[in-house]
Order: structure tokens, then sequence, then C-alpha cells
């Protein structure tokens, strides 16, 4: 009855069917497969993309490329080699990172913003919260790229130790040793304009 | 912009830091982009029930021969070719230097090299 029921389930919610499996089918010429991950991948390469950029549109674009290259990829693809979302978060990632990295650095700081048409205490805030968004992701991007994985995997999806240490393929004292580099090159990086950004510091 | 009473921990500021960036939800993937991942998938949609890679075209060739174990085959074929072919103009008699046409080594030998030449036709 169980079965069943999971049997006609849509493929993007059947947790019997991994990404690889879905992958795989894609590589064999389904296209429901395709569906399936765009549901299931999209979403939380977007929120990914995003997080790094502060962009929508731009976050957008680097996830229709990451997807683009992961159907490239698909027939070339082994299983057991790596998970397909870690791939996924790693491409994104880099896409990010070099378009971070072209950026002009203008709007980091509040003094290089402009004035708010708007004047009052919440559009400052925002202004604010603009400002250290756009100073964060500056510094971030310009971290190690396992550095930089480590970070993120752990502050922006939340993954465990052990999760990242097996994305990562390192150990889990390794993991530590990134993220706390990681952060002491954040610090070393907005040495000076906590304050500005509106934190106690 | 207060400053605390004691020394600021750049740890905990940077904790906050993403903390807070983290906390911002960002707008979710829009019907625009889903459509155009899916339109993407289907122009790269390998044929049914076979992967279409956009192989090098070095592999395009060793599979249109039959694979590695084909390629072996004919290069050990062509070396045996080669080297009976070797032993049949041997047993001709023929000089292989100057069959393949060792120039350099045959003028040497006979003393003609270009200035010799130069000097015969005055």
């Amino acid at each position: 009855m169980q079965f069943a029921e999971t049997m006609t389930m849509p493929l993007d919610a059947r947790p019997d069917v991994d990404d690889a499996a879905l992958l795989a089918r894609y590589a064999r010429g389904d296209a429901a497969a395709a569906r399936a991950l765009t549901i299931r991948l999209v979403p939380r390469a977007q929120a990914q993309a995003f997080r790094m950029l502060g962009d929508a549109t731009e976050a957008e674009d680097v996830v229709q490329e990451a997807m683009l290259r992961l159907w490239r990829i698909a027939p070339e693809w082994r299983e057991g080699e790596a998970q397909v979302s870690t791939w996924l978060y790693r491409v994104v990632s880099n896409l990010c990172t070099d378009r971070l990295r072209k950026r002009p650095r203008s709007g980091m700081a509040l003094e290089d913003v402009a004035e708010p048409e708007d004047p009052s205490p919440g559009a400052e805030a925002r202004l604010q919260e603009t400002a250290r968004h756009a100073a964060l992701r500056a510094a971030i991007s310009d971290l190690p790229e396992r550095q930089r994985m480590a970070l993120t995997l752990r502050h922006f999806e939340g993954a465990s130790n052990p999760e990242i240490a097996a994305a990562l393929g390192v150990s889990v004292e390794a993991v530590e040793s990134l993220t706390a580099r990681a952060k002491r090159a954040l610090a070393q990086a907005l040495k000076g304009r906590v304050a500005a950004l509106g934190y106690e510091g | 912009m207060t400053r605390g009473p004691h020394a600021p921990d750049p740890g905990k500021t940077i904790e906050e830091m993403l903390d807070d960036l983290a906390a911002d939800p960002g707008p979710g993937p829009s019907a625009d982009l889903m459509a155009r991942v899916l339109a993407d998938a289907q122009t790269h949609l390998p044929a049914p029930g076979g992967a279409v890679a956009a192989a090098p075209w070095w592999r395009q060739m060793v599979q249109g021969i039959g694979g590695w174990g084909a390629v072996g085959g004919l290069m050990a074929a062509t070396v045996t070719g080669f080297v009976v072919g070797l032993g049949a103009l041997d047993s001709t008699g023929a000089d292989l230097v100057w069959t393949l046409g060792y120039d350099d080594y045959y003028d040497a030998e006979l003393g003609l090299d270009a200035f010799g030449w130069a000097l015969e036709e005055g």
C-alpha cells in the first residue's frame, strides 16, 4: 500500500529516487527527470546565489548557467563520485565568486552609497543593511574556495561539520580549521569597518 | 554605533554578520527561471535510452573504429605490416639507405656534398 503510494508520487517528491538517479534517467533521455531535478535543485541554488550576490536577476542567471552545466555533464556523470547537490553548490559558488570579483567595489561602505530618497530611519536601516551585506559578500568572495565552501555550507546551509567534511572530502578537524581561518580572514577584511556597518565592535 | 565596555570579539561580530545574511531569505526562483532551465534541459536532452555525450573528436574516432581494443589491433597490424615490409625489401637485396633516400648519408659516403658539386660545376 505504502509502496503504491510512493510510486504514484511525483518524481521530485519521491525519497527513494535520489538526485544522481534522476540525473542518470535524464542522461537516458527522460524529460520527467529533468523536471524533477529542476524542482528539487533550483530553489536552493537560487537562494544560495542570491545570498552571495544580493541581486535576484544576477542570481537567476547564475542558476541557469549552473543547471546548464549539469545538463551537459549528465551523460558523463559517474554515480558515487560526488553528490549532485554538492557539485551544484560548488558550481554556483564559483560562478557567484567570479561575478563578485568582476564587480566594482563601490557601494560597500556607507559613505559610498547614495543618500536615500526617503530619509526615514527605516530607509536608513535598510541602506545600512544593504551596505553590510555587500561588504560581507565581497569579503566572502575573496576567501579561498575551500574556506568559502566550508563557511557558507555551515552558516547558510546549516550543514554539520561531518556533512561538510563529506562534501569537501576532508576530515572534520580540517573543516573546523577551514571555518576558523575563514572567520579570521573575514574579521581581518572587515577590520575597522564593523562599527560603520552598524555592528558593535 | 556603540562600543561595548570590553574589547570587541571579532569572531562574534562575524558570526552575527553571517547570521544576518543567512536570515535574508531573498526571492524564490521566478517562473521564468524555471522555464528557462527546463528549456535548456530539453535542448540538451539525450536521445531516449542512450547517453549522447558531446565527446571530443578523438573519442568519437576511437568509438567509430570500434573502441580501444580495435585501435590496439589496428596499431599491431600496422607495425606488423611495416616489419614484414622491411623484411621483404631486405630479401630483394635493395639498399635500404638508398631506397629510403638517406641523401645526407649517401652524399657524405661518396664525398659528394654540396661543396663538391659546386667545385665540379666550376
